[in-house]
């Protein structure tokens, strides 16, 4: 029991949001596609006067992207996107938005200020998703470091140290100097398969201390890593005595220390957010996309044609058709086993092999940013409580108020959220709070909980293979047998798009990704039709 | 037990242009139970296409009064329960005026089971939901060839194991719960929807 509960834990703190990058793709067959350094040139030839229509169904980020490049290019586009708002999970929320929950709608009950805003789905952004940032730079999104690990912010195990939080310096170095004296009494006694010469003895020693901060005898007795329990400026220093090694080894953090979150390779720090909000990139494509978006716009059905695809949607109480030479498609593909439509069989199995994930936060706007006072400035704590952690806004240190965020959650522990009512759900997450936090409940103002799996047109984020996990790739047969599949044009015309087309689904790099394949595709064929071809 | 992915064929009737549109409370009806309520075999919710709408609004309000739908055993249902707490008597109405009115392909036939068998079961059947399987009205037992057949099979489990019919209020569920005990294990069950998906609209 103990065991499984860490792994989960493990599984839910390391992989988070998309640690299905620990399966990047070597094999892209796409031999255009640059993973890596500047951003691939899009190139797409202007098609001048011989406008083609094209329908993009879904204003999320890859549909968005779609619009914006096509319509650059010449072409006549129409975005159809069945909710009230654009930007699908792309979704921060202020004063007086609706969270559009299914059988408990929300209205966000923030103070109305700019600064008081929620990051319900992309919150971080690591320097190497190179399409984000091309785009945000493009665009003039401006960007600002977000601090996703903090050293004085807390692991916390309600069954280990009395149930206080310990601090995750503390924490990990004392870990830490666990693991180096191992490693220095193993290179002492040279206990290695291939004994190793004295000179290497020594460096391993020294490397040994170095990491765990040990003494020269190889032993760690505490260290000012983990942070000074008094003094240090004015008055001598004084540090933590180690915690228990064995309460260590019995917490659930053994396995998941957030030391490790940071290395993760969409985690490692610094990371970025966009400044007022993350959905600042939506604002710009918005502004910059002159194309009809119609929103309120559910899809009711799919037929390709031999010469051109037909879009069937409802909107004002009318059901609407338009036929466009080709169609890009970012509903979630949950969505289209209850959409009427004649793709090939085997595409469509593709589709229904797909299952979506279920990630849920809680926002709380604080009247006074407590954290502060114990010198937290952004970050998170983990905790092995349903909440799974807490995150410390990066913006507006030392003004009076700050929005927290209350719970993240994956899976089976979003399942236990899920069921609760909204109000049910922010007094669980504030009693948890108040176990890390003695002020928490007693500052919070105002909440918002956030149950992807239940958000209207959405259901979910997280897709995977077959079942289980995003963040542990699923099922590889499935994906060996549709994954390409699906980055074709079904007849040539349908694009499937979205992050689910991708090795990063529950990123945005995923999504621009999709984007970028399906435009690179269609600029090929549109290229081969006036007898030309693509450079690169 | 089932085949592996339920897929439907395009129909000319996703074509015409006089299908019903939601209004937009009961649009994200459409969400889970797909376009026209056709089903969506992913999200397990089933098709409602056509269903009478005495039993669509009895199920409402069923879920809606906490009836039906939060059984610890019975995952589903939880899915559904929390949809309809938020309707108001008139909206429950209009839903099942709604989903009487919509109109979608019968769904394909995703489970195998023994049809001659089945039959021999449904015999007990037909006396509450007719020989053609239609349902009636006057007995309160629904059409069965409307949901899609992996969901009759869910029913008829939650049946049997009492997650479904067995809260005191629930006098329709509990005539079924007894009936559902005629059928006595997973095969039958099984085959008797076999034989089901044989029955007229399939
Ligand atoms: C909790 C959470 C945390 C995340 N954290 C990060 C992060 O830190 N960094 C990061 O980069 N990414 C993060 N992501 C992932 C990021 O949000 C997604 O990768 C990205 O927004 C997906 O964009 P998309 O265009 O692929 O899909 P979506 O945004 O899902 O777009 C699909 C669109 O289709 C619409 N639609 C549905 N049905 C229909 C229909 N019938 N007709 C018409 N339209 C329809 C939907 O309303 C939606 O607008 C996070 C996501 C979540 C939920
Ligand atoms: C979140 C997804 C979801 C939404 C939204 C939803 N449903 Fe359901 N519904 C389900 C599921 C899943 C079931 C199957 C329950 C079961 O297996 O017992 C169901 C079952 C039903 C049933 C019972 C059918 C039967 O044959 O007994 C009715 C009626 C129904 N839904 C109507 C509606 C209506 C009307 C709406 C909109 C007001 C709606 N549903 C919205 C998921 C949903
Ligand atoms: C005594 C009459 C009676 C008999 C006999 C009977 N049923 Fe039913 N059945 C009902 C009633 C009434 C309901 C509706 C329950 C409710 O309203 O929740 C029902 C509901 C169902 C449902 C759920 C349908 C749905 O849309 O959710 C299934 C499936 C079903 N019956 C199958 C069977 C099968 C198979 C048999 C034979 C083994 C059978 N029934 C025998 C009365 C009966």
């Amino acid at each position: 029991m103990k065991n499984k509960l860490s792994r989960r834990h493990f599984l839910s703190l390391v992989g988070a949001a998309g640690g299905s990058s620990a399966v990047y793709n070597t094999s892209l067959a796409l031999g255009l596609m640059q993973e890596s350094g500047p951003v691939a040139q899009l190139d797409l030839k202007h098609i001048g006067r011989r406008k083609k229509k094209v329908a993009v169904l879904g204003a999320g980020i890859a549909g968005l992207t779609v619009a914006y490049e096509l319509e650059r290019a010449g072409y006549d586009v129409t975005v159809i996107e069945a909710s009230h708002r654009i930007g699908g999970r792309n979704m921060t929320v202020r004063h007086g938005d609706i969270i559009d929950e299914m059988g408990y709608k929300q209205v966000c009950n923030f103070d109305d200020d700019p600064e008081m805003y929620f990051n319900c789905g992309p919150a971080r952004i690591p320097g190497h998703h190179r399409r984000v940032l091309h785009y945000c730079k493009t665009l003039r999104v401006p960007l600002q470091i977000k601090a996703n690990f903090s050293r004085p912010a807390y692991r916390h195990d309600p069954e280990r140290f009395e149930g206080k939080p310990v601090t995750v310096a503390r924490y990990t170095s004392d870990s830490r100097g666990f693991i180096a004296e191992l490693l220095h009494k193993a290179a002492d006694q040279n206990a290695f398969e291939k004994p190793l010469s004295t000179d290497d003895q020594e460096r391993i020693r020294e490397y040994a201390r170095g990491f765990g901060d040990l003494n020269l005898q190889g032993r760690y007795k505490g260290s000012e890593r983990g942070g000074r329990k008094s003094g240090g400026f004015v008055t001598p220093a004084k540090i933590h005595e180690p915690l228990d090694i064995q309460s260590l080894l019995d917490s659930d953090f053994w396995m998941g220390d957030g030391a490790f979150n940071s290395e993760n390779a969409d985690w490692g720090e610094p990371l970025m957010e966009i400044k007022g909000g993350n959905d600042g990139i939506i604002k710009a494509f918005v502004r910059e996309i002159k194309s009809p978006i119609i929103v309120n716009a559910p899809v009711q059905s799919i037929e390709l044609r031999d010469d051109g695809v037909d879009i069937a949607y409802n909107r004002k109480g009318k059901r609407k058709t338009i036929s466009a030479d080709f169609v890009f498609n970012s509903i979630p593909t949950h969505f289209m086993s209850g959409i009427p439509n004649n793709l090939p069989d085997d595409y469509r199995a593709g589709l229904a092999a797909l299952t979506p994930g279920n990630f849920f936060k809680i926002g709380f706007q604080m009247k006074e940013r407590f954290w502060e006072k114990e010198g937290i400035y952004g970050g998170i704590t983990t905790t092995n409580q349903r909440i799974n952690q807490i995150w410390y806004p990066s913006h507006g240190i030392h003004s009076q108020k700050g929005v927290v965020l209350g719970a993240y959650t994956f899976y089976d522990e979003s399942e236990f959220f899920e069921k609760m009512t909204p109000d049910e759900r922010l007094k669980y997450a504030a009693d948890c709070g108040d176990k890390i936090h003695p002020e928490y409940s007693r500052n919070i103002e105002a909440g918002v909980s956030v149950p992807w799996g239940r958000i209207s047109h959405m259901m979910g984020c997280g897709t995977s293979w077959g079942s289980g996990r995003s963040w542990e790739g699923g099922d590889e047969e499935l994906r060996e047998k549709y994954y390409k599949l699906l980055q074709q044009p079904a007849g040539g015309r349908h694009y499937m798009i979205g992050d689910q087309i991708s090795y990063h689904s529950s990123w945005q790099e995923g999504a621009f990704g999709s984007a970028e394949v399906a435009l690179l595709d269609l600029d090929s064929r549109v290229r081969a039709e006036s007898g030309e071809s693509r450079k690169g | 037990m089932f085949l592996a992915f339920a897929v439907f064929s395009w129909a000319s009737v996703f074509a015409e242009d006089d299908l019903p549109v939601p209004a937009e409370e009961l649009v994200f009806c459409t969400v889970c139970h797909g376009v026209q309520l056709m089903g969506n075999s992913i999200i397990k919710a089933p098709r409602l296409s056509g269903m009478e709408t005495w039993y669509v609004e009895r199920q409402l309000k069923n879920f809606k009064n906490v009836v039906r739908g939060r059984h610890a055993e019975d995952p589903f249902g939880y899915e559904m329960q929390p949809m309809a707490e938020s309707l108001s008597d008139e909206q429950v109405a209009e839903a099942a005026v709604f989903a009487n009115a919509t109109r979608s392909p019968a769904p394909p036939a995703t489970v195998i089971g023994d049809i001659e068998k089945g039959k021999a079961h449904y015999s007990a059947c037909a006396a509450c939901h007719g020989v053609d399987g239609t349902g009636n009205e006057a007995l309160g037992s629904p059409d069965l060839t409307i949901p899609n057949d992996w969901y009759l099979v869910t029913q008829l489990m939650n049946f049997k194991s009492g997650a479904r019919g067995s809260h005191p209020s629930d006098t329709y569920g509990m005539q079924m719960r007894a009936s559902a005990q005629l059928l006595a294990d997973d095969d039958a069950i099984m085959n008797v929807v076999a034989y089901i998906n044989t029955l007229q609209n399939k």
